[in-house]
């Protein structure tokens, strides 16, 4: 098969599991872990590169191609150092639990968590550009901030039970070792949270 | 049962035993009725418990909520 079936065969299994993500989150993991491709890390990474285009844009407000590709650059690699840091803590603390998986395993599982990240950072951006805040304490500003709260619970909700399933199934792992993995993971996030947030870089981590 | 029925039997039997069922102890009712409801379709869930997160937030702050908007909305 050429390069270009290889994409597409990759595409349309980026694309069923999205939705199966949606409609069946713990058979879809199920199938991630047993039947998942590397290839379908690509489409993960295009969603990212199609949301720091925008947030350059919005961020930097105007047309300055230098100024763009650098906040770009800047988002994008800070993401990708997220994602590996969650990556190697998940795999060291596996490791120290003595469970027998690979890095590639644990890399899948985790990118697929990203969706409901990218989602949520993609309309906050949007709806940046359309309401911009602050907000009032007036019936309207409450009403929307309900709404974009009740969102934003919603999608923490899906990107937590994605990070639950991606220990459950990549590591076999019960919820107490969930918890623990958790645990021995969450100051070396929470550290590179504090530096994202003083370097300016995100300040909700990009997680 | 026929060959292929079986076949698909047990590759359905290997895929489900792969991992260790879940026990908490007392709490394994719970944690099952809790994860069945998230298994298939978890999105009424998702919402119903996000309602009463954020109505439990406003009621406890009131109109303080978008103060916590307004940093969310320039946090990405």
């Amino acid at each position: 098969m050429d390069f270009i079936g290889v994409l597409a065969v990759d595409a349309v299994a980026f694309g069923r599991t999205v939705t199966g993500l949606i409609t069946r989150p713990y058979e879809t993991y199920r199938r991630i872990i047993k039947h998942g491709k590397a290839g379908e890390l690509v489409f993960v990474a295009a969603a990212m590169v199609l949301y720091f285009s925008l947030a350059s844009l919005v961020k930097i407000a105007s047309f300055r191609p230098f100024l763009l590709t650098q906040q770009f650059a800047l988002l994008f690699w800070a993401a990708t150092s997220g994602v590996l840091l969650s990556v190697g803590c998940i795999y060291v603390a596996s490791k120290l639990l003595r469970v027998k998986t690979a890095f590639v395993t644990i890399l899948l599982a985790w990118s697929y968590t990203l969706i409901p990240t990218i989602l949520w950072f993609l309309t906050t951006s949007l709806l940046y550009l359309i309401l911009p805040p602050p907000r009032t304490t007036s019936v309207l500003g409450v009403m929307f901030s309900l709404l974009f709260l009740i969102f934003s619970a919603t999608l923490l909700w899906w990107k937590v039970t994605l990070c639950y399933l991606t220990l459950r199934f990549s590591l076999k792992l019960d919820l107490v070792k969930s918890v623990v993995v958790a645990l021995l993971c969450a100051p070396v996030l929470a550290w590179w949270t504090i530096y994202m947030y003083r370097w300016g870089v995100f300040k909700v981590p990009f997680l | 049962m026929s060959d292929t029925t079986y076949q698909k039997f047990v590759k359905r039997w290997e895929e489900v035993t792969d991992i260790p069922p879940q026990t908490l102890g007392p709490l394994t009712g719970v944690y099952k009725q809790i994860t069945k409801r998230l298994k298939v379709m978890p999105w009424p869930w998702f919402v119903a418990a996000s309602i009463g997160f954020v109505l439990a937030l406003y009621v406890l702050v009131g109109s303080t909520i978008t103060i916590l908007t307004s940093l969310l909305q320039g946090g990405f």
